[in-house]
């Protein structure tokens, strides 16, 4: 959690590697990725960490379906396609867009967008993933939703996830809570219980 | 909502202009280039054809000649004065045959008199004399010059005299070449130069010989360094034809085909690629216009969430458009000027003519004009389009209900486009008339200006149709395909985006290119075989029957001659009737050199046309109506004659030879090329129907240069009563400004198609600004540097590939069409050209699309995380 430019987005950048940072070393899962070539982290983070944005990063041309399926694609080089395709399918019908496979983003609203930017995140089963302010577009209703899919899928797939929101009520979920102010952490509270809702969760 | 003022507007686009300079550099260079290409390939076009065209005037020493064999009535004498009254100047050429001899020997010589104005004559090109001294000072009303035939026959020197008619003459110089040497008459004798007083003086124009005049005009200047209009050129030449309906006007574009048909090609193909430089540039503006406002998208919405109105931001970007408008026409005009002193200097050593550079101000106006009113007019479509962006934008991407039918959804699209329709039509108005503005050849202006509707619709519609076709090709396989392919084909269709105008701008963009290439090449092509092949530079008039073959074996024993010659029967004759009506009768319309002597002759072989002579109307008659043709006579007829004498194929014609009276009927009306003897053939017969009737001949061959002076001595000494003209130097003249006109095309033919790839090429780049989001979304998602290097390239490729496919086939029409109807040349299809082109459009947008992406693909992925 922190306000707006106190560090959250630019930390989860660092965090997937997307950004180097000026001092210090950055390690995924006990890897150093900070001082990776551009390509092979590339590869690294496609397979260990899913992405939800905001403003939800489909990319225009193509379809739902072949969104979805697109970090499958990128990463997966066992050339099973069609394990892909089903598993694609299966996550957009567990996220309730059965009927909008073959739209295209401009033909799907904010909402519909947002869910299948979350069902392309956990396509690869990777061991994190990453949100930042996922419902930040929405309306409460729409929002509201998105979060309930995301922290199922969470549940049911296993993951870690790190998610920032605003939101202290969700937050007070998240087995960690960190809290950042001007670029540096402020808080980072660690919580015993496991949440109600999901597995192990992080609240920015 | 206060009103936005102009200078807020102006200070608001100047802003954003700063900010992102580099999109907009973009913008201003294919203006630049556009313009550029307008202004420096007009510009010198002008200037080169002003050089050309008083070369070619200096083959017919006038603008315009007139030629008749009748005296001039009073009143027609009268109408002439009138002429001169209004600022044309004239010259009267009087040329005959009479008898000279020596005055020493007594010798009687067969000369032809050539009798001309020494203070104005010619008006164009010079008589070059030996010894080098100007005409008016060799002829006075008692000195002529000769040809070198006349003294070596005579056995006389300068300075000898001889007698023509009643008086003697002292030979001044000899005559080494007249500029108008083609267009007089070839008749037999040795050249007699003389002022018009002089022959006067000799008694020899009594009433009843056989004189031939030349009217030759020239017209005032249009303005000072214009061009002649070819109006003008065309007005006196109907004055001409009403007032001296006996005469054969001709104009210096007619001296020479050849030439006249090269500069008819060479004058259209640089008006096509004038126009071509427009259209690209336009096409160039409206796809960088296109990409920045699509990025400026959201800052659109913001200022109408703050509370602007369309018509307020649309003029923040009106503002923007015609600063960016104003500043590639400036640049462009510059470049322009750049271009035409460039050019100049690349090509002197091959010219060997300065052209007269002057700067232009109306060619720089319209440029200027030119590059304001396309960017305005191809930016339209999308500032328009800014009154469809909403406000809620910035909250919200786009939302967009699409369960309705195709036909609704379709509809609706048309609704909301009625403006973009309307200014659609306002577009291709605008570039009409900019187009008949910029074309020096009329016809080919409004030729491309009528076709470039059609064209633009039949391409955007083909475009579409590729995409639809795309499209449904991946609905049906699109999950079976290797996914890179798959995606870097979808990158291809995206609804609402602007491909199908990206790919119909390519499209016509490689059209324009592959038209003026394959237009170009056709006319270089035809004029290497014009200027290469062994012209006839050497006539030989009146052999006789049993000198032919010693001629023959003679010319084929000089080295310096080429090719095999052409020797050519001609019988003399006289046309009784047209159609049965006596020419008597037609005097009084309009019908050319009515009731004179014709000259007949027939081809080497019996059914077919002589070499360099192809019909056009009617058919040749085969090898058994010749042989009947002695009862049933043919005739073919030359076009030009054929439609003085308005005659077509089954018409009959009466002419007399000897006393021989015969009725013959047209079997075909022919063109000839004006590489062969027999060109000068107007009209040709089977053997048979002159058989019996007395014959001369006349021979073409074709002598180096330098050598025709030898030739023409050996020639004296074995056949001394064969007349002998050589044109070399005047062929050589013609042959100069063909290779030179050859040189001038193919260097602004490479300079418009360079051009027009570099603005298609930033067309290309302009799409990568909506790429930079792609690739960092994919980098985040996990693809390499090398996978997103190939779905691009799948993308520019297909793209290439289709847009090149399109561009070809229209190319094809358009040079077809252009060659064929237009300019009169040959078209072929070349596939291997084609395919070339094809590879080489499909490279070109790779690379184009690389450089300009390259640096994209260099984006840091961290900028997935901050918001638009
Ligand atoms: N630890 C840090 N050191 C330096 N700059 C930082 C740091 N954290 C954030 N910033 C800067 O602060 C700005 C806002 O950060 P951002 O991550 O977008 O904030 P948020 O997502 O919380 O709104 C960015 O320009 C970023 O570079
Ligand atoms: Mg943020």
């Amino acid at each position: 959690m922190g306000a707006s430019g106190s560090g959250k987005s630019t930390l989860l950048g660092l965090l997937a590697g997307l950004d180097d940072p000026t001092s210090g070393t950055v390690a995924l899962n006990g890897t150093v990725i900070s001082n990776l070539a551009e390509d092979r982290l590339a590869q690294l983070r496609g397979r260990t960490i899913g992405f939800v944005f905001q403003s939800y990063q489909l990319i225009p041309t193509l379809t739902a379906l072949e969104n979805v399926l697109l970090p499958y694609e990128l990463n997966d080089d066992s050339g099973g396609q069609k394990a892909g395709l089903e598993r694609a399918r299966e996550l957009l019908v567990s996220v309730g867009l059965s009927a909008r496979m073959d739209h295209y983003p401009v033909q799907l609203s904010g909402g519909e967008q947002q869910r299948v930017a979350l069902a392309r995140a956990f396509i690869l089963r990777p061991p994190i993933v990453l949100a930042d302010e996922p419902t930040g577009n929405l309306d409460t209703v729409n929002g509201e939703h998105i979060l309930e899919l995301l922290l199922h899928l969470n549940h049911v797939e296993g993951t870690t996830l790190v998610l920032v929101t605003h939101d202290p009520a969700l937050a007070a979920h998240a087995r960690r809570v960190i809290t950042l102010r001007d670029g540096l952490v402020v808080s980072d509270v660690v919580k015993a219980a496991a949440p109600p809702v999901s597995a192990p969760s992080v609240g920015l | 909502m206060a009103r936005l003022s102009y200078g807020t507007a102006a200070r608001i686009a100047t802003r954003e202009l700063h900010s992102s300079r580099g999109k907009f550099t973009f913008v201003i260079m294919s203006v630049a280039i556009g313009v550029a290409a307008l202004t420096g390939v007009r510009g010198f076009s002008s200037a080169f054809r002003t050089t050309l065209l008083l070369r070619a005037r200096s083959i017919m020493a006038a603008d315009v000649a007139a030629r008749t064999n009748t005296p001039a009535t009073p009143d027609q004498q009268a109408g002439l004065k009138e002429l001169t009254a209004a600022g044309n100047e004239e010259s009267p050429v009087t040329e005959m045959l009479s008898m000279a001899s020596s005055t020493t020997s007594l010798d009687p010589l067969l000369v032809s008199l050539k009798a001309v104005d020494p203070a104005k004559y010619p008006f164009y090109g010079t008589v070059v004399l030996e010894p080098a001294i100007p005409l008016k000072q060799a002829l006075t009303d008692t000195t002529v010059a000769v040809g070198d035939d006349l003294l070596l026959r005579l056995h006389l020197h300068v300075g000898d005299s001889i007698k023509l008619g009643t008086e003697r003459f002292r030979i001044a110089a000899v005559v080494e070449d007249e500029p108008d040497r083609l267009s007089g008459s070839f008749a037999a004798g040795p050249r007699v130069l003389l002022t018009q007083r002089a022959l006067a003086a000799t008694g020899l124009m009594a009433p009843g010989s056989r004189v031939t005049r030349r009217y030759l005009f020239k017209l005032p200047p249009a303005k000072p360094g214009q061009a002649l209009s070819d109006a003008a050129v065309a007005a006196l030449k109907t004055k001409l034809e009403t007032l001296l309906p006996e005469a054969q006007i001709t104009d210096y574009r007619e001296a020479n085909p050849a030439l006249t048909k090269a500069l008819d090609g060479a004058t259209g193909l640089l008006s096509l690629m004038s126009l071509v430089a427009l259209v690209l540039g336009a096409v160039g503006v409206a796809m960088a216009m296109r990409a920045h406002l699509q990025q400026r998208l959201d800052s659109i919405a913001i200022m109408k969430s703050l509370g602007a109105g369309s018509t307020q931001v649309m003029k923040i970007y009106l503002m923007q458009t015609l600063l960016l408008g104003l500043g590639g026409g400036v640049l462009g005009v510059v470049l322009g000027i750049g271009v035409q002193m460039a050019f100049p200097l690349f090509l002197a050593k091959l010219l060997h003519l300065t052209p007269s550079l002057r700067l232009d101000v109306h060619a720089i106006g319209l440029g200027l004009g030119a590059g304001l009113l396309t960017t305005l007019l191809f930016t339209l479509p999308p500032l328009l389009d800014i009154r469809n962006v909403r406000p809620i934008l910035i909250l919200r991407r786009n939302v967009e209900a699409s369960d309705d039918p195709f036909t609704t959804r379709m509809l609706r699209k048309l609704k909301g486009s009625i403006a973009q329709i309307v200014a659609s039509v306002f577009i291709l108005a605008g570039l009409v008339l900019l187009a008949t503005r910029v074309s020096d050849s009329r016809q080919v202006g409004e030729w491309f200006a009528g076709g470039l509707v059609v064209v633009l619709m039949v391409l955007l519609a083909m475009s579409a149709v590729m995409l639809w076709l795309l499209r449904v090709f991946l609905r049906g396989t699109r999950l079976h395909l290797p996914s890179s392919l798959r995606h870097g084909l979808a990158n291809l269709y995206r609804p609402g985006n602007p491909s199908a105008a990206l790919l119909a701008a390519l499209g016509l963009g490689v059209m324009q290119i592959a038209a003026v290439y394959m237009v170009q090449r056709s006319i270089v092509n035809e004029m290497h075989v014009t200027t290469m092949e062994n012209v006839p530079n050497i006539f030989l008039i009146d052999m006789s029957t049993d000198e032919v073959m010693g001629v023959k074996v003679l010319l084929s024993q000089q080295a310096s001659v080429k090719g095999t010659p052409e020797i050519v029967p001609v019988v003399s004759s006289r046309l009784i009737a047209i159609k049965s009506v006596a020419m008597d009768k037609l005097k009084l319309q309009h019908m050319g050199r009515a009731g004179q002597s014709l000259n007949l002759t027939w081809a080497p072989t019996a059914d077919a046309p002589p070499p360099g002579d192809k019909v056009v109307e009617g058919k040749w008659w085969t090898a058994q109506m010749a042989a009947d043709s002695a009862s049933h006579p043919l005739v073919a007829i030359e076009r030009g004659r054929a439609n003085r004498m308005k005659v077509k194929p089954g018409d009959t014609i009466t002419l007399s030879a000897q006393d021989d009276r015969m009725v013959a009927t047209v079997a075909a009306v022919y063109e000839a090329d004006s590489r062969h003897t027999f060109s000068r053939a107007e009209f040709i017969l089977p053997e048979p129907a002159l058989a019996g009737l007395p014959v001369v001949w006349y021979g073409g061959v074709h002598c180096d240069p330098g050598a025709t002076a030898m030739l023409r001595r050996v020639l004296y000494e074995h056949f001394p009563t064969v007349t002998v003209i050589d044109v070399a130097a005047t062929l050589e003249v013609i042959r100069q400004v063909l290779l030179q006109v050859t040189y001038v095309i193919q260097f602004l033919a490479a300079f418009s198609i360079f051009a027009g790839i570099v603005i298609l090429a930033s067309a290309i780049a302009g799409t990568r600004y909506r790429r930079i989001r792609e690739v960092v979304v994919l980098k985040t998602l996990g693809a390499t540097r090398p996978r997103i290097a190939t779905i691009f390239s799948i993308e520019f490729a297909v793209l290439g590939l289709i847009a090149g496919a399109v561009g070809l086939v229209f190319a094809n029409l358009l040079a077809r069409e252009l060659l064929l109807r237009v300019l009169h040349f040959d078209y072929q299809f070349q596939p291997w050209m084609n395919l070339g082109t094809w590879i080489a459009v499909a490279m070109l947008t790779v690379v184009a699309g690389w450089m300009a992406s390259h640096r994209v693909l260099g984006q840091k992925p961290l900028e997935v995380l901050r918001e638009e």
